[in-house]
């Protein structure tokens, strides 16, 4: 063999061995006698204090079991993304996901989410979950009876105000003499419209309320829907997927035409602001009242202390709806039966009533156990719990189908132009109403 | 046997030729022919991002491409960026570039100032002016603010948040036309000018007979590529606005919010491909006029 033969032939069998070393997928075998792998688990949940707390959890769940739980926390901006790609793989890269309660249609339908009818009141009483998050963030069809979920993060809407202004002499009494009653956290959502506009003085760098408006997500539609469905009007038919003839009518329009009023009554930018810059325009101390996901208010209590109170959003003609938030747990379909074996084990010991009992210890940390809503140790426990377990009675979800991510954007746009001025709001929602029934049409889905 | 000669000569070239052409084939065919090829036939198809079933539907996702009210406001906006924001910095570019063309203490510093915000990543930059612009605590509005001066809602207000992302643009890239501009002014040959001066030509006549002319093929191109960059705006609008703000949304946003937020696989195929002849079709009538203006220039 010549030399440069020689020398290119090593150069190949070289090349070929680091290829072949990069390329495998095979770990190298265990030697005889090794320790056997530790199992573990992914959970996947977005970046906040509520995920912090699962992972405190794990690590007590692992002192019981020997399985590892790794809570890998994903940015809320592209959690979506990450995840409905994540399903395009063989293999997630999450064994256990913790989805947006308006997921469970694509999930359940996409045979992306394990169903659980079986399998999970074998291992906890299903009467002890809430109604309404089993409907919203466990079955679907919502109320079917099938369920690809176990509740986890329980969420809605709710009412924060500074409790220090409210108590304040002066402005009570200022408030009395203008109004010609007692300044009071509102019932209904005149009474809101009210205290707004007294608090509203844009010149002393006070504001009445902030309310959810940003249109680069779902802000707007979860904030709106409040006084959609308080002021009689809904997204779709009771029973069925018809749009046309139930969102386009009086009670949604005056609904929106409402909220349209309240946006006027916030600091600068009010019309178009995100979860956060709610929470931010509270938190320095400018406005009076904001309408949030009670999963915010620890932060704000921690931060505030007793200068701060909440309640539940107001009614109108005594008809209370709060938008839902919260997410369940659900295993994922791509991964082998093994690692769904061990997912259960951790979804069954969590939904234990000694777990949620720490589980609502932790920041955030809200269950869907109704026997633990209904005790008076746990309303007394923070100044938002009972709000938050009167609201969890009355919450209500938008859409959830496959094609909620359509509906929504939608939803944000035409809403969005009623909101602005730019189309009549009874415009807007024929308009939307039509769109969103080729939505379904064409998804089969009506 | 001069020919056999030949012949093994030929080959051996040609075999060269392939094996060194040949891996950059391969990687042009594996990462632009082949995706090319697929998503005009996912084009067709009803592919979604999640669930194996799909079908072909034929013409249906053009079809609803054309008919989309989004697709023609995306279409619109997306033109209007392009026109404004590439106008802009062409103009300030090329002013700035006549600034910088002279002589002047601390050039070099000057020059490497204004070269900063094209180095920077869309991305970051995007997200750096958002809380610059930020209605209740950006560093613009408290300046405004404590002049006594109204603090608009630059990112929020629909009217201005369209207008304050050309603005974040035409800040990031107008060092790149003025790059462009100096290399083209720079190379103007001195003795056109001394000519020029000799004939007593008035400043705009110099500017409009030599100046221009002489650095239009550059700028030309320069647009071109800035203008096939802009059709494609998609960081400074997912970093200040989201994808789904009916305020901003560009193409890409859009096919961005079709594909992976709505998981329409099939129908952004669709979309890309009417993009991607919306820029082809650009891209051609620029390099027409660049080839007509080099023309112009030989005769």
């Amino acid at each position: 063999m010549n030399p440069g033969h020689l020398c290119s032939t090593l150069l190949l069998t070289a090349s070929l061995a680091l290829l072949s070393g990069a390329c495998s997928k095979e770990a190298p075998p265990p030697a005889s006698g090794a320790a056997q792998t530790p199992q573990s688990i992914t959970v996947w949940w977005f970046q906040w204090a509520p995920a912090d707390g699962l992972q405190e959890l794990g690590r007590e769940f692992q002192k019981e079991t020997g399985i590892e739980v790794k809570v890998e926390q994903i940015p809320l901006g592209s959690y979506q993304e990450k995840v409905f790609l994540e399903f395009g793989a063989a293999r997630t890269r999450f064994d256990v996901l913790i989805g947006d309660s308006q997921w469970i249609g694509r999930g359940a339908t996409k045979k992306l989410y394990v169903e659980l009818t079986d399998w999970l009141p074998t291992v906890v009483d299903l009467k002890t979950i809430h109604p309404r998050a089993a409907k919203y963030l466990c079955e679907y069809p919502e109320g079917s009876g099938k369920w690809f979920a176990a509740p986890c993060e329980t969420d809605a809407v709710g009412l924060a105000y500074r409790k220090d202004w409210f108590e304040d002499p002066a402005e009570k009494q200022a408030f009395q003499a203008k109004y010609g009653r007692a300044l009071e956290v509102p019932k209904s959502w005149e009474d809101f419209q009210q205290v707004a506009e007294f608090f509203q003085r844009p010149d002393t760098k006070r504001y009445g309320c902030s309310l959810p408006s940003d249109r680069s997500y779902d802000g707007l539609t979860m904030g709106v829907q409040n006084l959609l469905w308080a002021f009689g009007g809904r997204w779709h038919a009771e029973k069925s997927n018809k749009v046309v003839g139930e969102l386009d009518t009086p009670g949604s329009v005056a609904g929106i035409e409402f909220y349209k009023k309240l946006l006027k009554l916030g600091p600068n930018g009010a019309e178009r602001m995100d979860y956060g810059q709610v929470l931010e325009s509270f938190t320095n101390g400018s406005t009076a009242m904001i309408l949030n996901y009670f999963a915010f208010f620890p932060g704000i209590q921690k931060q505030y202390g007793d200068k701060v109170g909440f309640a539940v959003v107001p009614a109108h003609d005594g008809k209370r709806v709060a938008s839902l938030g919260g997410q369940g747990m659900s295993i994922s379909t791509r991964i082998p039966p093994a690692q769904q074996e061990l997912s259960k084990r951790f979804i069954a010991w969590f939904m234990q009533r000694k777990v949620q009992e720490q589980w609502i210890t932790k920041p955030a940390g809200f269950t869907a156990n109704a026997d633990i809503l209904k005790s008076a140790a746990f309303r007394a426990q923070t100044p938002y719990n009972g709000p938050f377990a009167e609201s969890v009675d009355s919450m209500q979800d938008f859409w959830n189908v496959p094609v909620f991510n359509e509906l929504l954007t939608v939803t944000q746009r035409y809403v969005g132009m009623a909101v602005d001025g730019e189309m009549p709001t009874a415009e807007a929602l024929k308009q939307l109403a039509i769109e969103k029934e080729r939505i379904l049409k064409d998804a089969g889905l009506l | 046997m001069s020919t056999t000669t030949d012949v093994r000569r030929h080959r051996g070239g040609s075999t060269i030729a392939w094996s060194l052409v040949g891996p950059t084939l391969l990687l042009l065919i594996a990462f632009n022919v082949f995706p090319l090829i697929y998503n005009i036939a996912l084009s067709f198809t009803n592919r979604e991002l999640v669930g194996e079933d799909s079908r072909f539907v034929g013409t249906t996702n053009y079809t609803r491409v054309f008919s989309d009210p989004l697709f023609a406001g995306a279409l619109r906006r997306t033109a209007l960026f392009v026109v404004c924001a590439v106008g802009a910095e062409l103009m300030l570019g090329f002013a700035l570039a006549l600034a910088l063309v002279r002589e002047f203490r601390l050039k070099r510093a000057v020059l490497a100032v204004v070269l900063v915000p094209m180095m920077l990543s869309p991305a970051v930059m995007g997200l750096y002016w958002a809380l610059i612009l930020n209605g209740n605590y950006g560093v613009v509005n408290q300046i405004l603010g404590s002049i006594g001066l109204p603090q608009p809602q630059w990112l929020t207000d629909r009217d201005l948040k369209f207008w304050s992302i050309v603005v974040v643009d035409v800040w990031m890239w107008t060092p790149f036309m003025a790059l462009i501009a100096l290399a083209g002014l720079s190379a103007i040959p001195p003795h056109l000018y001394e000519a020029a001066e000799i004939d007593r030509a008035s400043r705009w006549r110099v500017f409009m007979r030599i100046t221009l002319p002489m650095t239009a093929p550059l700028l030309g191109l320069a647009v071109l590529l800035r203008a096939t960059d802009a059709l494609k705006q998609f960081d400074l609008v997912m970093a200040t606005a989201g994808p789904n703000d009916a305020a901003t949304q560009t193409l890409s946003t859009l096919l961005y919010q079709t594909v992976f937020r709505d998981g329409k696989i099939g129908l952004g195929a669709a979309f890309a491909c009417v993009v991607l002849v919306l820029v082809i079709a650009l891209a051609t009538v620029f390099t027409r006029y660049l080839d007509h203006l080099r023309r112009a220039r030989e005769t």
